[in-house]
This record gives structure tokens, C-alpha cells and sequence, in this order.
């Protein structure tokens, strides 16, 4: 597509000319042994006429003189050469003719080569006399006909190729000019632009290609409107601690009393963290949607929940919730270390934080039917059908929406269960009567 | 000045009331829309500041529902959605004035009066009447141009009675305006905050309707 050399019309031109020179050689090496063929015939026939005509003639009389001077006044007169023996004894030839017979054959064609030229000769037998004539004649003169005939097929043809280049130059140019039209529309088009692109009178070979490029267009078309939507809604998220922040500064600047004071500065320091809480959340969902696969490496599932839930011990004994864990010493999964410390976490958050004080939280990992499973259960109030069909949803949140949670949490665990194959099952936990989640790894 | 904060944010909640009761107003904070409903439908505030994203009730519907039961109580709609269309939908819908997180204090209670003050009919933020003047948003009364101090209560009860001058407001109600949840309220506290204004700016500032309440008589030079 860059040096014309490279160029579908330059390569097409190229072929097309090339092809058709190597049918016309065909064609003339196929014509040039069929003129040979049809010449040879015909002068072998006037070869062997003319010798019949000669042993009819053969009298004894002198014609030497006379064919001789005959002969010479035709410019091709070299090229032919008559011999009338009797016997071995020449008794009449033409004046080129060597003084030898020329060929030993007693009838018919034969080929003979008398110093270094290439002869054709004929020999007719008289019985009566016991005589031979031998009419010969050069084999050259045979090859300049044909050539002659070949090179008047030849030259007319070499003189077409090169307006057959043009020709097919510019039909090819013509022939393409649906794809130079996809070129400039693509040239000239706003990367904003995402709606389908239409080539008039597109050629079929074209239109898989351009329902190809529609159809990246309206994926890409879709992708922005998520990206889109996402960086509206976190916009629209993080106005609220911003705005929480900003309300609870300006009372502490208002507010005269010393503890209200203290309060407001705390609340104002809190919503620091849920801000930067929610920020961090957001850019884990936007390296999870980026489409990018993290390096998976063989994990210790069990090392892995356990390090997460000796983070979140604090916050669930701030509670007086009883955090429990059952697990074999280990359960060997492929994943993320990162991604599934993330997922885990935010299962637990949510356990703590949707559970009321004093509820048991217990997470369980274990082996079923050769997979790795984490369940995560709660003693807290669970989720009706339809907020658990809404889980997930980007900040969405189920139920207590007075918790500071980012409803991006759910988003998250399904994004991460996703990249790692992972089934997330949610139901009502039969022993704590809470929310009951089950991560299935694949087997 | 006693108004209804709907916000489900803990900290956005939390940070208005503390800053709103700074300013000056009784902040009554509910969570969720049912409750907005519930409490404005009892018609005890003098304004609402509510949130659209309301878990239970969407805020938008609240709203709506109030309009059509034909309450008029002035509403301050407090959003994170900032869109043209959220906005034209939030003022149709029947909301006074439309607000987009994160917002000023200052500007959020200065609203609020206005929209008060317009619900009353006041052009002006400054009330006047009979010689007495009242800054609702500097919190100061004057007397003939001379400043009279006086407490939260007396302040609050007095501009309570000069928003609705020639109205006869009863006990209840003016309890109502003066007094957010969860406070205490001796039984004679009215009759002894108007005792007190009387004695600051005089006793015919305030009329007793015998049985039914008290009330600001209207200026002679102004009717």
C-alpha cells in the first residue's frame, strides 16, 4: 500500500502483461513448429516435383549451360542444386552443385550437411537408365521463410504490449475505484465518527470486508458508549463523597462548638478515604475493562483468602463480628494473585459491612468434584431476588445504602471471576441466614 | 428556619445538618423517600433539601406525588446528576431550584432562604414591618435602625411571624418552625420566647389570638 511497486494495480498490471507474454510465446513456438511443419510439406513436394520433372526430362542432352544460366538470374538460385547421375558418373548439375553426388541415398528425402551448410534432398531413381536425380535444396532458406512469417506475427504483437500495460492499468484503476472511495471516506472520517460506511456500487468482494469494518466500527461504537457511561457514572460517584467532604469542612467551619467540630474534621477525613477507597476501586475496574489479560501464575487459593481476611479482622472486631475461616492448607488455583486478593476482599468487605454488629461472617474454601471453591457467607440481611439480579450493576447498591460502600464492588467480583473462569453462584446462606456467595474455580 | 434534609449519604447527610444547624436552620435528616414522604406530607418545614438517588423512593417520585397531593412547600433538589434533561425533569417535576453536588453551604442556606422567602411572597430577603427590620441571612433584627439582640429561639420564632405577617400561626405550628427532632419542648416555650420579644421591641409587636395563637399584625402603612 506504500511504494507503488507494492501496489495492487502495479502487481496486477504486472501479472496480467507477464501472463499474456508468456501465452504469446507459447503461441509462437507452437506456431513457429506448425509453419515448419506446413513448409517443410510443401517445398519437400515441389522438391520431389522438380525431380520427377528432371528424370522426364533426362535426355542426355547438355543443359548444364542453360539451367545454369537459368538459375542464376533468381537471387535464391544457391539455395537449390540439381545433380543428374548415371550410375556414378554426374553427366549433368546445376552450377552451385557440387561435383560429388550429394547424397549416397538410391530414392526418397534425405538430410545432408557438405561443408558446414544443412541440405534437403530428394532423390528420384531412373530404372531404365540407371540414373539418379538428385534435387537439393538449403535447409536455411526453409528457416528464413519461417522466421519471416513469425516476425510477422511477432512484431505487432510486441508493439500491443505495452498499450496493453495501459489498458489494463487503467481498467484495473477503474475496477478498484470502489476501494479508493473506502480510502478517502476512511481518510476523511472523524475518529468520532462510528456510524457504518457506505461504498456506492460496492463490488461483492468488497462488502465482506466492509461488514467487517462496520462491524468493528459498531463494536468500537460500543465500547466508547461503556467507556463513556462509566466515566459519567464515576463522575456522578465521586460528586457524593466530594460533595460530603466539602459539606462536612464547611461545618467545621461554621459549627462553633468544639466536638461538633472535632466531628465534622473526622467525617471530613473519612470521606478522604472513601473518595481515594472509591478512585482505587475505579482504576481496578478500568484495568479489568481495559482488555488487557494479567499474567496468571499457580496460586495457594487458602494463603491467599487468609491474608485478606487478617486485613479485615480490625474492621469486623470494630464490629463485634466473628470473622471464621475453614480451609485445607492449601488449594492450588491459576489466577491473578492481585485480581483474586481484590475479588476476595471485596467479598468480605461486604460481609462486614452489610452485616450487623456482632454477625457471624464465616468464608470457607474447600475441594468439590476436583474444583477450588471459596464461599463466602453472612449473617446479615441478604438480598431479595431482585437486588441480587441487579448485583453487579455499576454502583449499584443492594441494600443499607447508608454504608459507604462504592457499588463498584459487585462489578468488580463478577470482572475478576470472569477473566478467571470462575462461576459466582448467590444464595441465602442455610446456616447464617445472610447473603451466601460460592466461587467456583474451573476444574 | 426548620427544614427537611432527604439525603441517603452518611457523610454528605451528616456534613449538611452540622453546617445547616451553624447557619442557623433546624435540620430534621431522613435516609430514605419513604420517610421524605412521610415527614413532608405532615407539613412541619419550611423547605426540603432533597436527594434524587433515594433508596426505597426515588426522589423525582416523592416529589411528584407531593405536587399532585397539592403541597406547596418549597424544594431544593440536591443531585450528582448534572445532565440538561435530569435538570429540566427535576424543575418539571415540580422543584423550586435545582442544585448539583457538590454544593457551598453558604450558597446551599442562602437558597434556601430565598426559596422560603419567595414561597411567602417576599421579594426581598430583608423583612420589614412596623418599624422592625429582620436579615434572615445575617441573623439580625433592628428596631427603629437600632440592632436588637436577641437568642436563636427569639430569632427564629420572630421570623417565623414576619414571613407571615397577618397570618395567625398556631402554637403547634410555631413549634413546628422552631424546634428539629428530638428536642425537648417545654409547653409554655412559646408564650415564653414571645414574653421576652414583646419586651424587646415592644408589646404590640406580637398579638395573642385568644385560643387559636399568635400573630404579627399587618404594617397600617404598608396595607
Amino acid at each position: 500500500m506504500t511504494s507503488p511497486s507494492a501496489s495492487l494495480r502495479g502487481r496486477m498490471t504486472l501479472l496480467v502483461v507477464a501472463m499474456t507474454g508468456v501465452v504469446w510465446v507459447c503461441a509462437s513456438i507452437a506456431m513457429w513448429m506448425d509453419t515448419r511443419h506446413e513448409l517443410d510439406e510443401l517445398l519437400d513436394a515441389h522438391l520431389s516435383q522438380a525431380a520427377s520433372f528432371l528424370v522426364i526430362r533426362q535426355g542426355g542432352e547438355d543443359e548444364e549451360s542453360e539451367h545454369g544460366r537459368g538459375a542464376t538470374l533468381h537471387p535464391y538460385a544457391p539455395r537449390v542444386a540439381f545433380q543428374v547421375l548415371h550410375g556414378t558418373e554426374l553427366i549433368a548439375k546445376s552450377p552451385d552443385a557440387p561435383a560429388t553426388p550429394l547424397t549416397e541415398l538410391a530414392a526418397g528425402f534425405g538430410n545432408v550437411t557438405i561443408a558446414g551448410v544443412p541440405w534437403r534432398t530428394f532423390t528420384a531413381s531412373n530404372d531404365e537408365r540407371a540414373g539418379r536425380v538428385i534435387v537439393a535444396e538449403q535447409v536455411a532458406s526453409r528457416t528464413a521463410i519461417a522466421r519471416a512469417v513469425l516476425r510477422g506475427i511477432l512484431w505487432p504483437m510486441l508493439l500491443a504490449m505495452p498499450l496493453l500495460a495501459g489498458a489494463m492499468a487503467w481498467s484495473i484503476r477503474r475496477g478498484l475505484r470502489p476501494l479508493t472511495q473506502l480510502g478517502s471516506a476512511l481518510a476523511s472520517r472523524s475518529p468520532t465518527a462510528l456510524d457504518a460506511i457506505l461504498v456506492e456500487r460496492a463490488p461483492s468482494e468488497m462488502i465482506p470486508m466492509l461488514d467487517a469494518l462496520n462491524g468493528l466500527f459498531a463494536r468500537i461504537g460500543n465500547l466508547l458508549d461503556a467507556e463513556r457511561r462509566f466515566t459519567a457514572d464515576a463522575a456522578h460517584e465521586l460528586r457524593t463523597p466530594i460533595a460530603g467532604i466539602r459539606a462536612q469542612a464547611q461545618a467545621a467551619m461554621t459549627v462553633l462548638d468544639g466536638e461538633a467540630r472535632r466531628h465534622a474534621l473526622r467525617a471530613t477525613v473519612e470521606g478522604c478515604d472513601r473518595a481515594a477507597r472509591l478512585i482505587d476501586q475505579l482504576l481496578l475496574l478500568a484495568r479489568l475493562e481495559s482488555g488487557v489479560m494479567p499474567e496468571f501464575t499457580p496460586l495457594d487459593l487458602c494463603s491467599l483468602a487468609r491474608q485478606v481476611l487478617a486485613d479485615a479482622t480490625p474492621v469486623a472486631l470494630a464490629k463485634r463480628q466473628s470473622l471464621e475461616f475453614v480451609a485445607p492448607d492449601r488449594l492450588e488455583v491459576r489466577g491473578s494473585a492481585a485480581l483474586l486478593q481484590a475479588l476476595i476482599r471485596n467479598l468480605v468487605d461486604n460481609a462486614i459491612r452489610y452485616s450487623p454488629r456482632g454477625a457471624r461472617i464465616c468464608v470457607t474454601a474447600l475441594q468439590e468434584e476436583g474444583r477450588s471453591v471459596l464461599v463466602v457467607e453472612d449473617g446479615g440481611p441478604g438480598l431479595n431476588e431482585t437486588q441480587r439480579r441487579r448485583l453487579g450493576d455499576r454502583f449499584y447498591r443492594g441494600a443499607g445504602t447508608q454504608q459507604a460502600g462504592s457499588g463498584l464492588g459487585w462489578s468488580i467480583v463478577r470482572r475478576v471471576a470472569e477473566l478467571h473462569r470462575m462461576v459466582v453462584e448467590v444464595d441465602q446462606s442455610p446456616a447464617l441466614h445472610g447473603l451466601r456467595i460460592r466461587l467456583r474455580c474451573p476444574s | 428556619m426548620r427544614i427537611l434534609l432527604a439525603e441517603d449519604d452518611k457523610l454528605l447527610g451528616d456534613g449538611l445538618r452540622a453546617g445547616l444547624r451553624g447557619l442557623g436552620f433546624q435540620v430534621d435528616w431522613v435516609r430514605d423517600g419513604v420517610a421524605a414522604e412521610r415527614e413532608l406530607r405532615a407539613q412541619a418545614h419550611a423547605a426540603v433539601v432533597l436527594d434524587l438517588g433515594l433508596p426505597h423512593r426515588d426522589g423525582l417520585e416523592v416529589l411528584s406525588t407531593l405536587r399532585r397531593e397539592g403541597h406547596a412547600i418549597p424544594v431544593l433538589v440536591l443531585t450528582a446528576r448534572d445532565a440538561i434533561g435530569e435538570r429540566i425533569r427535576g424543575l418539571d417535576s415540580g422543584a423550586d431550584d435545582y442544585v448539583v453536588k457538590p454544593v457551598d453551604l453558604h450558597e446551599l442556606a442562602a437558597r434556601l432562604r430565598a426559596l422560603v422567602r419567595r414561597a411567602h411572597g417576599q421579594p426581598r430577603d430583608r423583612l420589614q414591618s412596623r418599624g422592625l427590620a429582620l436579615d434572615p441571612a445575617a441573623r439580625r433584627v433592628e428596631r427603629d435602625g437600632h440592632p436588637v439582640a436577641l437568642s436563636a429561639r427569639e430569632f427564629d420564632l420572630l421570623h417565623a411571624l414576619m414571613l407571615n405577617v397577618g397570618r395567625v400561626l398556631s402554637r403547634e405550628q410555631l413549634e413546628q418552625h422552631l424546634y428539629s427532632w428530638g428536642r425537648e419542648v417545654d409547653s409554655n416555650a412559646i408564650e415564653v420566647h414571645v414574653h421576652h420579644l414583646r419586651r424587646k421591641l415592644g408589646p404590640r409587636t406580637i398579638q395573642t389570638v385568644r385560643g387559636i395563637g399568635y400573630v404579627m399584625p399587618v404594617d397600617p402603612a404598608v396595607a
